[in-house]
C-alpha cells in the first residue's frame, strides 16, 4: 500500500480537490484505493456524499476502542472507500499528546489496511502541527499543491526544510502546482521556470477553473461531470506523471 | 468490497419483470439496462485458478475493464482499465497492482482465453436522502458462448452487491428476497460454473498426472503407466507449442521426453534391449531437435536479468544482443521445431511408442525384472543410483573439470526422476524432505553448469553479432561486463558446491535416503 498525503501548511491550495480527484483516478485505473478525510471540515466527506461522522470520533479511533477498518464506508465508485472525517478531529492533537509515542500513532493505526489497499490517501488539514507530524511519519510521499505564488513558494521551503530536519526517511516531497491563474503574469512567469518547484521540474499544474469550485455542487470528482475540461486533464496528467516518479527510484 | 449474495432465477422469467418488481417493493432505482461481454482468462495449466483466481475481460459501451476475480465469493482482487485486446502477457499491460500479481502468479505463461459470456443486466440501487448508494442489485442473464459463436442462456440471476459500511441495507434486500419473493441464495463459484459448462477448465491439463501405482504390481506394467503419461503429456504440449504460444510448453514438452528417455535408461533391466535402443534412440533425437529452441527461450526469459547485470549506462548496449536472440528464436522455432514436431518422423514415432505401451504385456517377458514387483525394482535402482551419486560428489575437488559436475547433475537428475515418478510408493514425508536435499544439490549443481554454457553461447552470440556488422562499442563494453559477472557468478556457485555436496552427503542425510530407498530396509515400501 503507497500513502500518499495531500498536505501544504496553507489552506485553500485545493488539497481536498486534488486529494479527491486523484483518489478517484487512482481508482479508475484499477487501484483498490483508500481516501481518509482527516480535516474536521469534512469536505472530502461532503464531496463523496457521506455524512462527516466516525462512530467513537477520534478518541475511538486512536484508543482503538472500534476498529479503523469499521468505520471505512464505500464511495459511489468501484474500488474507492472512504474513511470519513468527524469533527471530533479538530481535537486531534490534544488526544495525541496523549498516546505514547505520539508522533508514529497514525503510521500504527493505518498498518492493518495494508493488505486491503494498494493506494490510502490522506487528505490533511493545514498547519505544522502534531497531527501532521503524524502524516509525515505514516506517508511515502508528500503532494504539496502549491499556488504559484512567492509567498507559496516559501513555505514550500520551509516544509522541505522541516521535514529534512526532522528526519523522514522515505517520505518523498512531491510538490505540484495547484489553482494556476494564467491571467497572472508572474504565476506564468513562475509555473514556466524549469525548476520551477523546489529547483525540481513541477510534477504538474492545475489550472484555476470553475469546474473545480463546481464539485461542491455536483458533490463528485471532477472526472465524471468534467472529464473534457482543462482541470481534469491536468489531473489526468498529474496522476500519470506521479505514478511515473512513484515507480522510480 | 464484500462478498456478493445470489440468486438464482428460472430460465424462464423475465428480467424486466423482477427488474419492476425489486422497483416497486424496495423503492430502488433502475438504470439503464446494460450489456456486455465478458472474456475469462487463464494459462494453460491453470495457474490464476490453482489460487482460486481467474482473468476476466468485460468490455461494454462504458469502455473495458480487466479484472483478477477471486472465483469463490467474486471479489475483484486488482482491475484494470482496458479497452483493447487482452495481450498474451502481463507484461504488455500497464504497469499497477493487476500486472504485478499477474506477473507474479504467471510467470513465463501466456494468458489463454477460455470461455466467452454474455450479461444482460439491469443495475439497480438503494439511495438515501443525499443520493448516496448503499447497496447494488443487479438483475442478470448470463448466456455462454458454444462453438458455433451462438450465445445460449446459462444462467438468469439476482446479485445483491452488499457496499462496505453499509451492511444493514443489503441485509434488508436479501431478507425481502427470501420472505416477500421466497428466493434462495446460493453460494457457488460463478467462474466454476461458466468454465465447467464451458468445458475448458484450465486445471484439467495440468502437467502432473496421477498414476497409480501399487508396490507389489508387475513392475513392466508400472513403468508402462508411467511412460504413457509422460506420452499424453508431450502431446498436450504439443498445440501449444507449435502455436508457440509460451515458452512454458517446450519446456513441459522437454521434461516429459527427458523424464521418459531417462526412465527407459534406468529401468533397462525392465525393457527388452531392442525396445530400449530403439525408443531410447528415439527420445534422443527429440531432446537434441528441442535442445536450442529451449537454449534459446532460457536466455530470453534471463534477458532481464542479465540486463539488471551490468551497470545502467552499459545497458542499451546489450539491445543488439536481445534482438538476435529474439530473430534466432523465431527462426529456430518455426524453420526447426514446428517443422520436426509436425514431420513424418515424429508421427511414425507416436504411434509406434503409443502402439508399444498399449500392447499386452508378455506372460513370460525376455526383460530379466519385468515381471518382479515395482517397489524392489524401483528401490534397488533407486539406491544404486543414490549411492553412485556420493561416490561421484566425493571425487569432485576444486580442481575437477566441468565435465564431472555435468556427469554428477545428470545423475542427480535421473534419481529425481525416479523419484518423482514413482512417488506413489514412498512415505510423503520422508519423499518430501529426501526431494528437499537433493533440489538444493540440484539447483547448485544446475547454476553452474547453466553459467558455463551461458559463458560460452554469448561469446558466440557476439561474435555472430561482429559478422553481421551489428557489434559496437557499446555492445562490445556490455557483453564484457555481462560475461565477467557470469564468471564471478559461476566462481561463486563453484566454491559454493563442496559446503552443497558435504549438506547433502551428511550422516541424518543418509539415514534418510538409506530408510527410503534401500532395499533390505526394515519398513517396505507402500
Amino acid at each position: 500500500m503507497i500513502t500518499l498525503a495531500c498536505y501544504n501548511i496553507k489552506g485553500g491550495v485545493g488539497k481536498t480537490a486534488s486529494a479527491v480527484n486523484l483518489a478517484y483516478l487512482a481508482a479508475l485505473g484499477g487501484a483498490r484505493t483508500l481516501l481518509w478525510d482527516l480535516d474536521a471540515q469534512g469536505a472530502a466527506s461532503f464531496y463523496f456524499r457521506v455524512k462527516a461522522r466516525v462512530k467513537g470520533g477520534s478518541r475511538g479511533l486512536l484508543r482503538r476502542k472500534r476498529k479503523l477498518e469499521a468505520a471505512i464506508k464505500a464511495t459511489d465508485y468501484p474500488r474507492l472507500d472512504l474513511l470519513p472525517a468527524d469533527f471530533s478531529y479538530r481535537n486531534l492533537d490534544l488526544l495525541l499528546q496523549q498516546q505514547r509515542k505520539p508522533g508514529t500513532r497514525l503510521r500504527k493505526l493505518i498498518k492493518p489496511l495494508r493488505g486491503d489497499y494498494d493506494y490510502l490517501f490522506l487528505d490533511c488539514p493545514p498547519g505544522i502541527t502534531l497531527a501532521s507530524e503524524n502524516v509525515f511519519a505514516a506517508a511515502d510521499a508528500l503532494l504539496v499543491p502549491t499556488i504559484p505564488t512567492t509567498l507559496a513558494l516559501r513555505t514550500l521551503e520551509q516544509l522541505a526544510a522541516f521535514c529534512g530536519d526532522q528526519g523522514y526517511p522515505g517520505l518523498r516531497l512531491l510538490p505540484f502546482f495547484s489553482m494556476v491563474d494564467r491571467r497572472k503574469q508572474l504565476q506564468r512567469e513562475i509555473v514556466a521556470r524549469p525548476d520551477g518547484l523546489l529547483k525540481k521540474p513541477a510534477l504538474g499544474s492545475i489550472p484555476y477553473a470553475t469546474e473545480v469550485e463546481q464539485m461542491g455542487l455536483r458533490r463528485a470528482p471532477l472526472e465524471t461531470f468534467g472529464r473534457a475540461g482543462a482541470a481534469a486533464t491536468a489531473y489526468r496528467q498529474l496522476w500519470a506523471q506521479l505514478q511515473r516518479a512513484l515507480a522510480s527510484p | 468490497m464484500p462478498n456478493a449474495i445470489f440468486f438464482p432465477l428460472p430460465t424462464g422469467e423475465r428480467l424486466t419483470g423482477w427488474r419492476d418488481r425489486l422497483v416497486r417493493s424496495n423503492a430502488l432505482v433502475a438504470d439503464a439496462v446494460q450489456q456486455v461481454r465478458r472474456d475469462f482468462y487463464d494459462s494453460f495449466d491453470g495457474r490464476l485458478s490453482r489460487t482460486g483466481t481467474m482473468l476476466e475481460h468485460e468490455r461494454g459501451a462504458h469502455g473495458g475493464e480487466l479484472r483478477l476475480r477471486v472465483c469463490d465469493g467474486q471479489r475483484v482482487r486488482a482491475a484494470l482499465a482496458w479497452d483493447t485486446e487482452v495481450p498474451r502477457f502481463p507484461a504488455a499491460l500497464a504497469p499497477g497492482e493487476l500486472r504485478r500479481v499477474l506477473e507474479k502468479r504467471l510467470g513465463p505463461r501466456a494468458l489463454l482465453p477460455l470461455a466467452s459470456v454474455r450479461l444482460r443486466r439491469f443495475n439497480l440501487r438503494a439511495v438515501d436522502a443525499e443520493d448516496k448508494t448503499r447497496v447494488r442489485v443487479r438483475v442478470e442473464s448470463l448466456g455462454l458462448r458454444d462453438s458455433q459463436g451462438r450465445f445460449r442462456v446459462l444462467r438468469k440471476h439476482l446479485c445483491v452487491q452488499p457496499l462496505r459500511g453499509y451492511s444493514k441495507d443489503a441485509q434488508r434486500i436479501v431478507s425481502c428476497l427470501e420472505q416477500d419473493h421466497g428466493l434462495r441464495p446460493l453460494c457457488a463459484d460463478l467462474c466454476a460454473l461458466i468454465l465447467t459448462a464451458a468445458g475448458s477448465h484450465p486445471l484439467d491439463n495440468s502437467a502432473v498426472r496421477a498414476v497409480s501405482l501399487r508396490a507389489d504390481m508387475r513392475a513392466d506394467a508400472a513403468a508402462r503407466r508411467v511412460l504413457q503419461a509422460q506420452l499424453a503429456d508431450m502431446q498436450a504440449q504439443e498445440p501449444g507449442l507449435i502455436a508457440d504460444l509460451d515458452s512454458e510448453f517446450l519446456h513441459d514438452f522437454r521434461i516429459a521426453v527427458r523424464r521418459s528417455r531417462s526412465l527407459l535408461g534406468e529401468l533397462k533391466r525392465l525393457f527388452p534391449r531392442s525396445v530400449q535402443q530403439r525408443f531410447g534412440d528415439d527420445f534422443a533425437w527429440l531432446s537434441a531437435v528441442t535442445s536450442e529452441a529451449r537454449d534459446l527461450d532460457v536466455y530470453l526469459l534471463n534477458f532481464a536479468a542479465y540486463r539488471r547485470a551490468v551497470p545502467a549506462r552499459l545497458r542499451p548496449g546489450l539491445d543488439p544482443l536481445q534482438a538476435l536472440l529474439r530473430d534466432k528464436r523465431q527462426r529456430v522455432h518455426s524453420e526447426q521445431l514446428a517443422v520436426q514436431l509436425q514431420s513424418r518422423r515424429y508421427r511414425a514415432f507416436k504411434q509406434r511408442w503409443q502402439d508399444y505401451l498399449d500392447r499386452p504385456l508378455a506372460r513370460r517377458p525376455t526383460a530379466p525384472e519385468a515381471a518382479k514387483p515395482l517397489g524392489a525394482v524401483v528401490r534397488r535402482r533407486s539406491w544404486r543410483r543414490y549411492r553412485r551419486i556420493l561416490r561421484q560428489g566425493a571425487r569432485i575437488g576444486p580442481e575437477s573439470p566441468a565435465e564431472e559436475l555435468h556427469g554428477l547433475r545428470k545423475a542427480c537428475k535421473k534419481l529425481r526422476y525416479l523419484l518423482d515418478s514413482f512417488a506413489a510408493l514412498y512415505p510423503p514425508a520422508d519423499l518430501e524432505a529426501a526431494i528437499r536435499i537433493l533440489k538444493k544439490l540440484q539447483n547448485n549443481l544446475g547454476e553452474i553448469q547453466d553459467l558455463e554454457v551461458q559463458g560460452v553461447a554469448l561469446n558466440r552470440f557476439a561474435m555472430e553479432l561482429r559478422r553481421r556488422g551489428e557489434y559496437n562499442a557499446n555492445t562490445g563494453a556490455a557483453v564484457a561486463a555481462l560475461l565477467e559477472t557470469l564468471q564471478r557468478r559461476k566462481t561463486q556457485a563453484r566454491e559454493a558446491f563442496e559446503t552443497r555436496f558435504r549438506r547433502f552427503a551428511r550422516a541424518g542425510n543418509q539415514r534418510l535416503f538409506r530408510r527410503l530407498l534401500k532395499p533390505e530396509s526394515a519398513e517396505p515400501p507402500r
